[in-house]
């Protein structure tokens, strides 16, 4: 996770270096530790460092790190011809390195020849099964062939194994939920929440996936997870309004022969109707009136 | 209180200054040599699975609360069911370190590398100290002492008369070799340098024992009563949007 502070010392630095200020070399290696993905900065500061045998020179060792790190930069904005260089480069220098094996695979991988890139990938797998770029790469490259299943099977395989990382499970839920299997998605909101309790957006998202799923029971969860969301947004998540007068709606419905249950928050919708009108008055009165009959319609009492 | 004791610069010049040149180049030696023998050891699938298993049982442990309760039941037996479960270790098949570390030549031929890197250069070095420099007074810190650190600092002489702030050069030697920590970081660049203490401290470190903790998150996943914390987020929601309306 990238803190506050250093995304903006982030920024500042970029700031710096775009203006000219120098400190291009702090900036990519600010980059590379957080991990961030700005590839098209990276690719221009890198290679202005990498052109200039002076500067390169006074970088030691580490510059065979740049050169990793702009291939990388150059295939993420698709310039084919700075990676293949770069790469090249690299692969003079390393001649037997399986990091650099895994950059003329991910190289394959961007011209677009999936099955070369797949075989490299599988004998580099092969030799190190625990290399998780590699695994997450297959993901990827199933992914952008359009083969869905095969995405998920190859995440079935990552999460076996490294079943904490988070953003796989995340990048799961999604694809789940893109192929309408919400019952497996929300087992990987579940996990989401698991790990990360007080981000919004997981429990905004299982709230979705249990609202679609329906039945009773369901949609009283979900209208408690909306609630959760607007707890920890302070009620600035429209979604979350939306869902909560939504899932309102659908109680009652749902519940009207039954008897009648003891409402927890009986007026938990009407607030959230209410700030709802609050803040389209405020942001886009135009369509207050919509929103007004929309609520109507929905209206449970 | 004796008169103080004047040093020949000779001494300086031909028992501290070498000794202490000797020590460095030593220790960066014993570096290059250790990095060359350091083999490269794949991870063992096994240990990391167990160390993110470890981690998302944690996770469940931490925020149970945040799950509706069929979920958790769910997960819970899935990780602590006595057939399969994934963090149940069934008895006997828990093999202990020192078992696992005879069993596998590879990790005892690790540590007697790190070990001969460690010794041998120590004892050759302290041979050759006692050899050459035994018996010098090598240098006086510039403040006293009390007689406790007479045998800190006075290793090799036997004299109760000196005052306990002349150094021996054994003494010089020992001070060397665990304090030259800080000029190595400058040397090597800060992750390389170790010093033996350190080295010390990572050998008694082994033998930790994935299987024990396996078990131990097992029963603390057992005990842990679930009560789902979200019925009270719709209260607490709706006093945030009162506060937001008003």
């Amino acid at each position: 996770m990238v803190t506050k502070t250093e995304e903006s010392q982030v920024n500042r630095l970029e700031n710096q270096v775009d203006n000219g200020g120098g400190g291009a070399w702090e900036y990519l290696c600010l980059v590379r530790k957080l991990k961030v993905r700005r590839s098209d900065k990276v690719l221009k500061h890198g290679l202005s460092i990498l052109n200039d045998p002076k500067k390169r020179s006074t970088l030691g060792p580490d510059e065979w790190t740049l050169y990793e790190q702009v291939a990388v930069a150059a295939m993420d904005c698709h310039t084919l011809d700075v990676a293949k260089d770069c790469i090249k480069v690299l692969q003079k220098k390393f001649p037997e390195s399986k990091r650099v094996g895994r950059l003329e695979a991910m190289l394959l991988e961007a011209k677009g020849s999936w099955a070369e890139a797949e075989k490299a990938y599988s004998s580099l797998l092969e030799e190190n099964p625990l290399d998780q770029v590699i695994h997450k790469r297959m993901v990827a490259m199933a992914r952008a062939q359009g083969n869905i299943s095969g995405a998920i099977e190859w995440l079935n395989k990552y999460l076996e194994i490294f079943m904490a990382d988070h953003d796989a499970w995340r990048e799961l839920a999604e694809i789940y939920a893109s192929l309408q299997m919400y019952k497996q998605a929300a087992f990987c909101y579940e996990e989401l929440i698991l790990s990360q309790p007080t981000v919004s957006l997981y429990h905004l998202s299982y709230a979705d996936v249990l609202y679609t799923l329906g039945g009773l029971e369901n949609i009283q969860t979900a209208k408690k997870y909306y609630s959760s969301t607007v707890e920890l947004t302070g009620g600035k998540n429209i979604r979350a309004l939306f869902g909560i007068c939504l899932c309102s709606a659908a109680i009652a419905q749902l519940a009207k022969g039954r008897s009648k249950e003891e409402k927890e928050s009986p007026e938990l919708h009407s607030l959230a109707a209410l700030a709802l009108e609050k803040d389209y008055k405020q942001r886009a009165p135009g369509k207050l009136p919509l929103l007004i009959t929309t609520l109507k319609s929905l209206k449970i009492s | 209180m004796a008169a103080d004791l004047v040093l020949d610069t000779a001494i300086r010049d031909w028992v501290l200054i070498p000794l202490s040149v000797v020590m460095v180049l030593i220790g960066v030696l014993r570096y290059f040599v250790s990095k060359l023998m350091r083999s490269y050891q794949p991870p063992d699938p096994k240990i990391v699975k167990e160390g993110q298993l470890i981690l998302r049982a944690r996770n469940l442990r931490a925020a149970a609360n945040f799950i509706p309760a069929r979920s958790f039941r769910a997960r819970r037996l899935y990780f602590s069911n006595e057939e399969n479960g994934l963090l149940f270790v069934p008895k006997g098949q828990a093999q202990n370190a020192q078992a696992q570390m005879f069993s596998d030549p590879n990790m005892a031929m690790d540590m007697m590398k790190k070990n001969l890197s460690m010794i041998i250069p120590q004892t050759l070095t302290f041979a050759w100290v006692n050899f050459f420099f035994s018996g010098f007074v090598a240098a006086k810190i510039p403040f006293p002492l009390t007689q406790r650190f007479r045998s800190m600092l006075q290793n090799g002489i036997d004299l109760s008369t000196v005052d306990v702030s002349y150094v021996s050069s054994r003494s010089w030697y020992f001070l060397n070799l665990f304090g030259l920590r800080g000029l190595f970081s400058l040397i090597l660049g800060e992750e390389n340098a170790m010093d033996d203490t350190q080295r010390m401290m990572q050998m008694s470190g082994f033998g930790f024992d994935p299987s024990k903790s396996l078990g131990a998150e097992k029963d603390s996943l057992d005990i842990v009563q679930h009560d789902w914390s979200l019925p009270k987020f719709e209260r607490r929601a709706e006093a945030v949007l009162k506060k937001l309306i008003s």
